[in-house]
């Protein structure tokens, strides 16, 4: 009986365990062949090829060519000289319509036509520098594998040292509109200078306009093929990977998408992309990482295109909404019809600028009030020194007066900056610190020097017997309030150049959102309102004050 | 010193050459702007209103956010009757001077007008250092075309200060910029009260 049970036990054991075990994976080459042939079987039948709706693969079959999109200016990616074509893109094309059997027929395509022309049946195949993000899985098919991946990188002169993201803050890094990888630039206290085409970069890099660029390395890969660039300006390092897909249409392309997702990993997986990629001269270290993946046996089966551990995810570019995002985008539905004009409120639609541009009115109104405050107070210091008997105060205190006259207010700005992150790390309050420091010596010097002339006519005035020095000092601030006024105007309106430096307030705020959202026009419009009804206020405000000391001059005159 | 790059001084130069260019089409324009603006001013009724609203507003606008505005609003291709008009980057600082310039012009121009008519031909000739301190202050004011990559003198002093790889050798930098700008700066205020002398002398020997 003993005996029996332990016979059935191995018996179910060895029944659960063979139902378990997965079975016996094909190999790409394997799948792909019985794929293939299945295929060239239902174009051969009679009549199969002109049933509509029959797969694009047996329809690729039934002509023997396949259509692909490709661009004619990418340099070393695809790009046409006559009829001549080449680049690592088109040289994939052809690679895949060889291992087909078929012949590639090129269609010019870019970034705006690439996926209309799949889903208009205008081409097969799409293999066009498309990134692969969430956003596209919903209007194309990409195959998997990957066939390339590209990073924006910082791209800086060779003498340099800029090693990881510190390094850049508070630096300025030119960049183009839209760039999907600037709110990460951004989000670590840089800089931007924005620039509406990439082409301009290498050349503001010579010019020196910019010292930092950041854009996609398959961008810069073409200019590292110049000797002279490459030996001025090198790599700093690389973020945001991207990557690359091919892509068919969602729909019809079933068999297809499946015969060029198992080709993409023979070709990894054989260093066939690699091989391509050296004959372009483009970077290599994303094909090399990949054929290792693509040698791994549980990878190299005819499911490794579906199975995460090998594939890559796309990226997800979807910025979060805010919760008014659905009335914003209604209220400029309602303007734009009832009006005509494309008002666009990015600032209001997305969490990352909703937060961008709340701290940038704060910092804004902060900067305001603490500009103001530091004006006052050194033109009350160095109105003192300058008015003072003794020329060991008065001397330094015009001479210093004299040098912030003489410096223009950028770089006045700029030394505050540098002294300030030489004495702390870089951060907002630091910068908005230093700017109000600036803003206040520049301002409060000409109201000082004003103060102090105000105090040299009353002593001329008064003449005899010295007055005491604090009752003189109050008539002469009465005296010079217009002037004070004047500059603490100035000091309200110069606020926003301390973007210029990395302070966050509104002008950087909004900098910021244009570069990876759209609606420059209305965003910068209604900074400009912002502003402007900002320095109405301040004026409003510094009129009274300037009555008010009239009236004390009168009332001690 | 030795870091700093030996055509350091060349392209400072150069740049302030640019600094100027931007400070004389600024003032150029505003001049006529201002002008403009004073003769509605002293036309009282519904055209002074406009002026003395639009004086407002041009003396309330930050020159730095006017810069950005005009740079975000104006296409790169953007064309009139088939001619480009997208302005250059110098053409943008310029325009971006130019409500600080016309609105100082409108408000002294008004006041020297006014000292003619009470006949004080010597008052009115303060018009003329008065929109020569304009200048200088526009002079100033166009480095903040280093911001969008134009290249005046603070762009250059900036460069060649990202380039430095202590406080010390910034400082130094930054010191040459002060003292180029500053003795362009003092040499300009004292030609302007030189030339005041010498008006007011030519006023009061036509009297």
């Amino acid at each position: 009986m003993m005996f029996l049970q332990r016979i059935l036990f191995v018996v179910l054991a060895s029944l659960v365990a063979f139902t378990t075990l997965p079975a016996r994976a094909e190999t790409p080459d394997a799948a792909l062949a019985k794929l293939l042939d299945e295929a060239k079987a239902a174009a051969s039948v009679p009549g199969a090829c002109a049933q509509p709706g029959v797969d694009r693969l047996v329809r690729i079959f039934c002509d023997g060519k396949i259509r692909v999109g490709v661009r004619e200016y990418y340099p070393l990616f695809g790009t046409r000289e006559g009829s001549v074509r080449s680049g690592y893109d088109v040289d994939v094309a052809r690679g895949l319509a060889k291992h087909l059997g078929v012949e590639p027929v090129f269609t010019r395509v870019n970034a705006a036509s690439r996926i209309p022309l799949l889903a208009d049946d205008k081409i097969d195949l799409t293999i066009a520098t498309m990134g692969h993000n969430a956003q596209r899985d919903g209007q194309v098919r990409f195959i998997r594998p990957h066939y390339y991946q590209s990073e924006t990188i910082i791209v800086g002169p060779k003498g340099l040292t800029i090693r990881d993201w510190p390094d850049v803050a508070s630096r300025t890094i030119c960049v183009t509109i839209g760039n999907g990888s600037n709110a990460q630039i951004v989000s670590h206290n840089a800089r931007l200078m924005l620039f509406d085409e990439a082409g301009v970069l290498p050349d503001r890099l010579r010019d020196e306009t910019c010292t930092l660029a950041a854009q996609d390395d398959s961008f810069f890969d073409y200019y590292f093929t110049d000797p002279a660039f490459a030996g001025s300006y090198d790599r700093k390092f690389g973020f945001a990977q991207l990557p690359w897909g091919m892509a068919v249409a969602l729909s019809g392309s079933d068999r297809l998408a499946r015969a060029l997702d198992l080709t993409s990993q023979i070709f990894h997986r054989d260093g066939i992309f690699l091989d391509i990629a050296k004959e372009n001269r483009i970077g290599l270290g994303f094909l090399q990482r990949q054929r290792a993946v693509w040698n791994r046996p549980e990878c190299n089966t005819d499911t490794g295109a579906s199975n995460p551990a090998c594939v890559l995810p796309p990226l997800s570019s979807v910025l979060e909404p805010t919760p008014i995002a659905a009335q914003v985008a209604a209220i400029e539905g309602w303007i734009q019809k009832h009006t005509g004009i494309a008002v666009q409120l990015p600032m209001f639609k997305t969490m990352p600028a909703w937060s961008l541009f709340k701290a940038g009115i704060i910092n804004s109104l902060v900067l305001v009030a603490g500009a103001l405050v530091a004006t006052l107070l050194f033109a009350l210091i160095l109105g003192a020194l300058q008015s003072s008997r003794s020329f060991l105060l008065r001397w330094p205190a015009r001479a210093f007066t004299v040098i912030l006259q003489s410096s223009p207010v950028v770089l006045t700005l700029v030394i505050s900056a540098a002294v300030a992150l030489a004495l702390f790390p870089y951060s907002s309050a630091v910068a908005i610190g230093a700017a109000i420091v600036a803003l206040g010596l520049m301002n409060g010097a000409n109201a000082g020097q004003a103060i102090a002339e105000a105090m040299h006519t009353l002593r001329t005035e008064r003449g005899g017997p010295p007055a005491p020095i604090t009752e003189l000092f109050g008539r002469a601030v009465s005296r010079s309030a217009t002037q004070i006024v004047s500059f603490l105007v100035n000091a309200a309106k110069g606020t926003p150049i301390a973007s210029f430096i990395g302070a966050p307030e509104l002008l950087s705020a909004l900098t910021d959102i244009t570069s990876f959202a759209s609606g420059r026009a209305s965003t910068y419009s209604l900074l400009l309102v912002f502003y402007v009804c900002v320095v109405i206020v301040v004026v409003w405000l510094c009129d009274k004050l300037r009555v008010w000391l009239e009236r004390r001059q009168m009332v001690t005159a | 010193m030795s870091r700093i790059s030996p055509d350091f001084v060349p392209q400072l130069l150069a740049g302030m050459v640019v600094n100027f260019q931007i400070a004389a089409i600024a003032l150029l324009i505003g001049l006529a702007v201002g002008g403009l603006l004073t003769l509605a001013k002293l036309a009282g009724g519904v055209r002074g209103a406009v002026a003395r609203t639009l004086i407002g507003l041009m003396r309330a606008a930050p020159t730095f956010v006017v810069m950005f505005f005009l740079l975000n609003i104006i296409p790169s291709d953007a064309t009139l009757f088939g001619i480009p008009v997208a302005p250059s980057g110098i053409m943008t600082v310029a325009l971006s001077l130019v409500p600080y310039a016309a609105a100082y012009v409108a408000d002294n121009g008004g006041e020297a007008l006014r000292q003619l008519r009470d006949g004080s031909p010597l008052g009115a000739l303060l018009f003329v250092p008065n929109v020569t301190r304009a200048f200088f202050v526009l002079v100033m004011s166009s480095s903040a075309g280093a911001a969008i990559g134009v290249p005046e003198g603070i762009a250059v002093i900036l460069r060649e200060a990202e380039l430095m790889p202590t406080l010390g050798d910034k400082m130094v930098l930054f010191a040459i910029g002060i003292l180029c700008f500053g003795i362009t700066l003092q040499a300009g205020f004292a030609l302007m009260r030189l030339l005041q002398r010498h008006l007011g002398r030519l006023a009061l020997r036509a009297r």
